[in-house]
């Protein structure tokens, strides 16, 4: 596995961001430990100091040596300066050779070094008293400064451990998906080199990872069953063109042969060449529908009136093949759709109905009375049961219709058209005959 | 003797089309590119052009927009291999006056042509009375006569019987016949056009008159002009 892929990982990248951010925390939280207790200690050390000097002030100015020098003696632990000096500042007794330049007599605590007499840094505070003589208090704050210093190497240690552990994490994290993300890159692979039946593993985890691999599966089964639907329509088209153009072939052989040609027979080719056409043109429409989808016209459209339209069409249709043909008009329903559509679509349902009732058969069209239906229903064979969904596919001709002239692909066109206005066709059985629904309902409503 | 010319890019497919057309009585020229068909029809006055949709050059939209835009109004059909309807649309709004998709029959080609070539030579709305031998028919009354004979004509069949009378003479497809007066651009089926004409006929030519229409086997109808 490439280190610089395994870097790139979102899961690396997110652990090392918050390793950092912890870290950042974690200076923050030190920093702020260490501020609070160094002011705390100073505040501590600087009341001491005030103390100590307040009561040497305060003491007769002949004893304040001798205080000095037994205050000296009693601290066994050596972590307190005591000294007076000179009005020019000479040292006239205690722990401290030099008065320190930046030290102010009556001034703000100074800090100094370690000097020979208080091997120790200290903070000192000076008071002049009465006498012109200066009182110089202090007190060994070696503590603070060691405190400062454990609370620095603790930031450096736990920042530099929390940083190395977040890049471990991140690594360690991003491992497992980029192995499971080669997985997926196999697949993929292999379904582009043309396995069209091999899907994405999956885990158990229903990650980020597996909802996308559900997604890229779900996505391959619709490609799988729309090729398989190329596929089976490839051969019916071919079927379907074949049939009428070898007939076509034949016949023009057997005129070429014929010592004269007379011209019933030439219409007869013509007829079969004809229905290639028709049967073509049917097919370019079907395809032309499928990538339609976006230009259709929609508009309001009354269904009550295109109804009639489709009635206008079809009634002398049906009284010259001795169909009976009722059709029912309701309130006006208006829905959303291109009426021009529509209108095919209706028209091929009528045009099927009318076909297969046949002599002294029964067609009707109606409104749905409640919901914004169009309903065909002829008397005829129908359809049996196992073929009602396959002939709503795409070029799907059903075995009834290769018996009746025409295209036979009339209800794949009004299937398509229900499909571009997302509207819904149920065939059903009339008993006898077949119902053919279109529910121009919403699809959110429908369901 | 009207003059077509035949901008198509396929050189049989041309020569199919000028052979039907000098079938069909008309004498044709063959052009075929698009910038050479735009200039030889800018040049010379034809009567029709039949316009291939893809052609080298310039396409046929823009052959076509070109000429419109040039201000020449000769009437043109184009042809494409193209799908229907959404191409049929941007074809017409080019500035053709009649679609025709491939394949199609020779009759087909010919009943567009004359079609369209009516349309344009007929001086705009000058008519008020469409005769065809004793056949009348009233645009503004909405009327039909035959001799003196009232015919009751549904809202339909009125358009159905101008569509032909306009056209008399003319073989006319059931599908042109669809498309024309009913303004639906699928395919009517077997023989629902027949049946409309049909029912027409049978109100127009009664026992005893001199038949006006005729039905050409596998092609379409025609009124006789004479």
């Amino acid at each position: 596995m490439q280190i610089r892929a395994l870097l790139r990982t979102t899961t690396f990248r997110l652990s090392a961001l918050y390793g950092l951010i912890f870290a950042l925390g974690l200076v923050a939280l030190l920093g702020l430990v260490y501020l609070r207790s160094a002011v705390y200690l100073t505040r501590r050390v600087d009341g001491i100091l005030a103390t100590e000097a307040a009561a040497l002030v305060r003491s007769p100015p002949s004893e304040v040596e001798q205080r000095i020098d037994e205050a000296l003696a009693l601290d066994g632990q050596k972590n307190n300066v005591f000294a007076l000096f000179t009005p020019v500042g000479a040292p006239l007794t205690g722990n401290l050779e030099a008065l320190p330049p930046t030290l102010k007599p009556d001034g703000a605590p100074v800090e100094i070094g370690p000097t020979p007499s208080f091997p120790a840094p200290a903070r000192l505070v000076a008071r002049r008293l009465s006498s012109g003589e200066v009182l110089v208090v202090g007190r060994d704050v070696n503590q603070l400064q060691e405190m400062r210093g454990i609370i620095a190497s603790a930031l450096l240690w736990s920042g530099s451990a929390v940083i190395l552990v977040g890049l471990a994490c991140g690594v360690a994290f991003s491992i497992t998906p980029l192995r499971r993300l080669q997985t997926l890159q196999e697949a993929c692979g292999e379904i582009a080199d043309g396995d069209l039946t091999r899907r994405l593993p999956t885990s158990e985890h229903h990650d980020e990872l597996d909802m996308f691999a559900a997604t890229v599966n779900y996505t391959m089964g619709e490609v799988e069953r729309l090729m398989g639907e190329v596929q089976g329509a490839t051969e019916t088209i071919a079927h379907d063109l074949r049939t009428p153009l070898t007939r076509a072939r034949a016949q023009l052989h057997r005129l070429q042969q014929a010592p004269s040609v007379s011209p019933a027979e030439i219409a007869r080719v013509t007829a079969e060449l004809d229905t290639v056409l028709e049967r073509f043109r049917a097919l370019m429409r079907l395809s032309e529908l499928e990538v339609r989808e976006r230009h259709a016209g929609f508009a309001p459209t009354d269904l009550t009136r295109l109804l009639a339209d489709v009635a206008d069409l079809y009634q002398p249709l049906a009284e010259a093949n001795g169909v009976n043909f009722q059709v029912e008009g309701a309130a006006p329903a208006i829905v959303e759709a291109d009426a021009k559509l529509l209108f095919e679509a209706v028209s091929n349902l009528v045009d099927n109905a009318i076909k297969f009732a046949g002599e002294n058969g029964r067609v009707a069209l109606r409104l749905g009375r409640e919901r914004p239906q169009i309903i065909v229903e002829d008397d005829g064979p129908g359809i049996p049961e196992a073929e009602k969904t396959a002939v709503l596919q795409r070029f799907y001709r059903s075995r009834r219709d290769r018996m009746v002239p025409g295209s036979g692909l009339g209800l794949s066109i009004a299937a398509a058209i229900v499909r571009l206005h997302r509207f819904e066709l149920v065939l059903s059985d009339a008993q006898p005959g077949l119902r053919a629904v279109i529910d121009c309902r919403p699809a959110s409503v429908r369901y | 003797m009207a003059k077509v010319l035949v901008i198509e890019d396929d050189a049989e497919t041309a020569a199919e089309i000028a052979a039907c057309l000098t079938m069909g009585g008309f004498e044709a020229e063959q052009c075929f590119d698009g910038a050479e068909g735009l200039k030889a029809a800018l040049a010379e006055p034809y009567d029709a052009i039949t316009l291939d949709r893809m052609l080298p050059g310039a396409d046929g939209l823009e052959v076509v927009k070109a000429l419109r835009e040039a201000g020449c109004d000769v009437p043109v059909l184009m042809v494409s291999a193209l799908n229907e309807v959404d191409d049929r649309v941007t074809g017409l709004r080019a500035g053709g006056d009649d679609y025709l998709v491939k394949p199609f029959a020779p009759t087909e080609l010919i009943a567009r042509l004359e079609v369209i070539l009516r349309r344009s030579r007929r001086p705009n709305s000058a008519e008020l009375v469409i005769r065809v031998g004793n056949l009348s028919l009233d645009l503004v009354t909405r009327e039909a006569r035959r001799g003196g004979r009232r015919i009751e004509l549904l809202p339909m069949e009125f358009k159905l019987l101008e569509f032909m009378m306009r056209n008399a003479g003319q073989i006319l497809s059931r599908r042109l016949i669809f498309e024309a007066v009913w303004e639906y651009y699928f395919d009517p089926g077997t023989n629902l056009i027949d049946v409309h004409v049909g029912r027409l006929r049978r109100k127009i030519d009664v026992a005893g008159a001199a038949p006006l229409f005729r039905t050409e086997r596998g092609v379409g109808y025609l009124l006789n002009a004479d």
